[in-house]
């Protein structure tokens, strides 16, 4: 069953919400977070978030989302339910709903400097769609209780068949035409409405369909006789489905009512439930044993007259989401075929936009942004941007502007360039920040009132070959070092000749260069052929018996395509633990990038991946230092620190405002 | 005949090249374009009111807050609640009114009392670490664009009366030694603060902005595991201190080079009275920031939301 649906807007205000089993907030949040904010799930690059039946669901622990957004207004839409449960049906509410609450209060969700939206109405669109879609899909279980258990259900309204319902419908939409006009209309000025006349709760009126159903269809016969053949159909227009769940649920809270009269207010909670388990009908003999007394009967008849209105009311509203629905449905596609307009008009509508390119206040279309996005696609691709990270960021940036408008004396190009540069933000700030001094004096000193043992911070650094890990390495090591840690390099590159004495040489000009700053640094190195990730645990170990503050390790390059390289990395983090793993990549690697970055992340075994990355040889590539963006956008992982230079002082903190400069400037 | 005459002499006169024509023809021409820039902007509304910043690291009530002030001017809401709320990622803006003096409680119509109202705007940005460059831009003065939609534009922000940075005090309880949500709060706090220090120092030249006042709303004090205020205080302020240490040990940004690094004094880059030991609220003042603590909670019972009400109040 549905646990709860809500709609909010991304400003965080849930405007509406309807709750059946009460669900930790934090679930929508991680989902916003992650799938709107952060976009993990960057597999379906094509989808835009407009209808639930195409966005991937979304799991969080036992819950699985449904979800929608409506862009140009900014709202979101989300039903949560037990991942256990299979309800296939769900998607459909959700795009309804979505349509629904779009056309009845879209105007006011252009307010400016509001977060307050009157919508208590739409509780009734809601039941009413749940009803159909729910009832709908459980149908088939449904007919055969129904026909075993209830007879006046089967009295009432035929057969468990659905009716033949486009004639119906037809027949309906034009009689009470008028009346859903007048609701419609009371429905966007919130004060007053039709519907505030009858018990405003759900589970009256449909209380109400069930017991007043004969009578109503007796006058409208009566009515309609011409029609006769249609009759049938049209009493039963809400689907045979929905009367059964209604039908059932009715008994026992008719009980229920009278029990206790005043307070049937407080049982309206207690009903709505009852009708979204329809499961749980069979408990009804007892309730109903005592609900059919003649009391009963007597007070039914009494308040048959208001009964037979809400009937109506009901009804209408049927119609009016269907129409909703409709015309909802139809301007899909008619937004598209729009464009066609006379000559004179598009002729004078083109004068008008080439004017207002200039002046701006020009409500940008699809077809204007075309151009302007091929050319921002073009300029990032200059940039030794690769090219699926250059398309994700330029389709973003392309549905995030349909429909906006540009400011005075902004030109198209403009506007996609401010667009881009905050895609570009988004995409590149890390969701935490890295201070690495302190993260390191949290874990070599915790404070005394800490429960955690101080212990050695450990650091490793892969990459493939030759892109400068050990260069990079002692560039952390000098920076460490200027600091006054003590810090232990271990050597775990065990493959390729030459590599330790290499570190060897680094760790000696290290030292010279450091001596009068007074930090400490050591070399633990085992030769070659031992197994990497050994001689990584053992120099951990050390480092811990010795005192040492930091623990910087070397890996061996490998290419990301090297199966048995690659996978000897699951093991390495495993024996020796990193607090930080970070990836060393070049700002010159072209459309490699991409998969560099993504097979190292998935290297490391469930539940461990990068933590960074270092972007060697900035130096050397001007303004062409789309090489980051690729890999961010591969891997959601940020890149920490820059190279910039052959000297061990030539490593730069990574800044955000830096990058997207650069990528932006044109030249 | 003589419509005709005159026309033909008008028309004739208006392609000579006499300096009147010229002139005039100039002058259309450069008018026009201004004339409509006019036309244009003044059709956004509300850039003139004055404004109150909600900052803060995500979920500590924010948006919450705001909601409580907006459904708390409602007539006829008894006991205001603030609305549902989840992770916010536009920034959100709500008019809001208190009267001259400034007295008025969030609670009050001031409609019906018949007082005049000074009208405001309390904005609130999304906390999501990728999300903050709407509020920090906003304190650096530079002008940004909001997405779409309902938010109007950020101006060039002179009428930014005051910054309300909200806290989760129940959060930074649960966070031991490295603890997460004190190290994330008290980092967003530093970025602010910092914000306005430069804010204040960068124009001395010309005309001062106007000094921008900070309340840390220590929110969530009605649940029992919150620490109170002046513990707030004394936590963020240690913990200020600690990264004001480590940034000034740390690496340089990229883009920043040797030349820059000549032209910026360290002193530029260091919140607070420069070379102090311990960081403390009280020496932002020396830039014109003053800072207030004050514990609250927007739900449940406990204090209430009116000491932050009355603080923003007496500011606009
Ligand atoms: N107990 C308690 N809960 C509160 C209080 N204020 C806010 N909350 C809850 O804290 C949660 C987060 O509040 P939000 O207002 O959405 O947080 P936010 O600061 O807007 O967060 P972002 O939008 O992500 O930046 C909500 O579930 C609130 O109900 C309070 O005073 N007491
Ligand atoms: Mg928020």
């Amino acid at each position: 069953m549905l646990d709860t649906f809500e709609i909010l807007t991304t400003s965080g205000v849930v405007l509406w919400s309807r709750t059946y089993a009460s669900v930790n907030p934090s679930v929508i949040n991680h989902f916003i977070a992650d799938v709107l904010i952060e976009e993990k799930s960057t597999a379906a690059g094509a989808n835009d978030g407009n209808s639930a039946a195409t966005n991937p669901p979304y799991k969080h622990e036992q819950h699985t989302l449904r979800w929608a957004l409506v862009k140009e207004l900014n709202i979101i839409f989300v039903a949560v339910y037990r991942s256990l449960l299979h309800l296939s049906w769900i998607d459909k509410l959700v795009d309804n709903i979505k349509a629904l609450f779009v056309s009845l209060y879209g105007d006011q969700l252009k307010k400016p400097n509001t977060t307050i939206v009157e919508c208590v109405q739409f509780d009734e669109y809601f039941d009413q769609q749940l009803h159909e879609l729910e009832g709908a899909r459980s149908k088939a279980d449904d007919a055969t209780d129904e026909a075993l258990e209830s007879r006046d259900d089967t009295a009432l309204g035929g057969v468990g068949e659905e009716p033949p319902l486009p004639p119906s419908l037809a027949f309906r939409g034009r009689a009470q035409n008028d009346a859903a006009k007048e609701e419609q209309s009371a429905d966007s000025t919130p004060i007053m409405t039709p519907n505030n006349s009858r018990p405003n709760t759900p589970g009256g009126s449909h209380l109400v369909v069930a017991k007043a159903g004969p009578v109503a269809k007796m006058s409208r016969r009566a009515k309609k006789a011409q029609n006769a053949h249609l009759a049938p159909a049209s009493s039963g227009d809400e689907a045979p489905a929905r009367r059964s769940n209604t039908a059932k649920a009715t008994k026992p809270k008719r009980g229920r009512k009278w029990d206790a009269d005043g307070l049937a207010d407080v049982d309206d909670g207690d009903v709505q439930l009852d009708y979204s388990a329809p499961n749980a009908v069979a408990s009804d003999s007892d309730a109903s044993a005592a609900g059919r007394s003649t009391a009963v009967e007597e007070v039914d008849a009494s308040t048959w007259g208001s009964k037979t209105k809400g009937k109506f009311v009901l009804k209408d509203l049927g119609d009016e989401v269907q129409s909703i629905l409709a015309s909802a449905e139809a301007k899909n596609p008619a937004t598209k075929t729009d464009a066609s307009a006379g000559l004179v008009g598009s002729g004078l509508s083109t004068i008008g936009g080439l004017f207002r390119n200039f002046v701006g206040g020009k409500v940008l279309t699809k077809e204007d942004l075309d151009k302007a996005m091929k050319g921002m696609e073009e300029h990032l691709l200059k940039k030794n941007v690769a090219r699926e990270a250059a398309v994700r960021l330029c389709e973003g940036v392309q549905k995030e502007l349909v429909g906006v408008k540009t400011g005075s004396f902004e030109s198209i190009n403009a506007r996609v360039e401010k667009a881009m540069e905050a895609s570009l933000t988004k995409m590149l700030t890390p969701t935490s920040s890295l201070d690495l001094l302190r993260e390191i004096d949290s874990i070599a000193a915790p404070p005394v009132t800490s429960p955690n043992k101080a212990r050695p911070y450990v650091m490793s650094i892969v990459g493939v070959n030759g892109v400068g890990k050990s260069t990079n390495l002692s560039k952390i090591c000098f920076f460490l070092l200027q600091n006054k840690y003590k810090v232990l390099i271990a050597a775990g590159d065990t493959f390729r000749s030459g590599a330790v004495e290499q570190l060897a040489v680094h760790v000696r000009n290290l030292k010279e260069l450091t001596v009068r700053e007074g930090g400490q640094v050591e070399l633990y190195q085992k030769g070659y052929g031992k197994d990497a990730a050994t001689v990584a645990k053992d120099a951990v170990a050390f480092a811990a018996q010795e005192g040492f503050d930091v623990v910087l390790i070397d890996t061996a390059g490998r290419r990301h395509n090297d199966q048995r390289l690659m996978s000897s990395l699951e093991k390495f983090a495993k024996l020796a633990r990193p607090d930080k793993i970070l990836m060393v990549g070049e700002a010159l690697v072209g459309t490699d990038s991409v998969a560099q970055a993504r097979n190292f992340n998935a290297s490391f075994g469930p539940g461990r991946s990068l933590d960074g990355f270092i972007i060697s040889k900035c130096d050397t590539v001007g303004d062409m230092v789309g090489a980051l963006v690729s890999i961010v956008h591969a891997t959601n992982v940020p890149v920490l620190f820059v190279g910039v230079g052959q000297h061990y002082s030539d490593l730069r903190n990574f800044s955000v405002r830096w990058a997207v400069e650069k990528l932006l400037s044109s030249s | 005949m003589t419509a005709m005459d005159t026309l033909k002499n008008a028309l004739e006169a208006s392609l000579k090249p006499t300096p009147t024509v010229m002139l005039v023809g100039l002058a259309v021409v450069l008018l026009f374009p201004v004339l409509l820039h006019f036309i244009l902007s003044a059709s956004t509304p509300y850039n003139t009111l004055p404004s109150v910043l909600l900052v803060g690291p995500s979920g500590a009530g924010k948006t919450a807050l705001l909601t409580l002030y907006e459904r708390g001017l409602l007539p006829k809401t008894e006991k205001p609640a603030p609305a549902q709320t989840h992770t916010s990622q536009t920034p959100a803006s709500v008019e809001l009114a208190v009267n001259e003096d400034g007295t008025s409680s969030f609670r009050d119509d001031l409609d019906a009392s018949g007082s005049t109202a000074k009208k405001f705007l309390l904005v609130d940005t999304p906390g999501h670490a990728k999300l903050r460059r709407f509020a920090l831009s906003r304190l650096r003065n530079i002008p940004t664009t909001t997405s779409t939609g309902k938010t109007s534009k950020a101006k060039k922000d002179s009428k930014l009366k005051a910054v309300v940075f909200v806290v989760d005090a129940a959060a930074l309880a649960d966070s031991d030694g490295r603890g997460d949500s004190l190290a994330a709060t008290a980092e967003y706090l530093y970025e602010v603060l910092l914000a306005l220090q430069k804010r204040m120092g960068s124009s001395q030249t010309s005309r001062m902005p106007s000094s921008v006042p900070v309340l840390v709303a220590a929110n969530k004090l009605d649940l029992f595991s919150a620490l109170p205020a002046a513990l707030v205080k004394s936590q963020l302020e240690t913990e200020i201190g600690r990264i004001r240490k480590t940034r000034s040990r740390g690496l340089l940004d990229s883009g920043v080079g040797a030349d820059d690094l000549a032209a910026t004094e360290e002193s530029d880059n260091w919140l607070g009275e420069y070379g102090s030991e311990k960081f403390t609220f009280a020496q932002m003042l020396e830039f014109y920031t003053e800072v207030d603590v004050i514990g609250g909670n927007v739900a449940g019972d406990g204090p209430g939301a009116d000491k932050w009400w009355k603080w923003i109040a007496e500011r606009i």
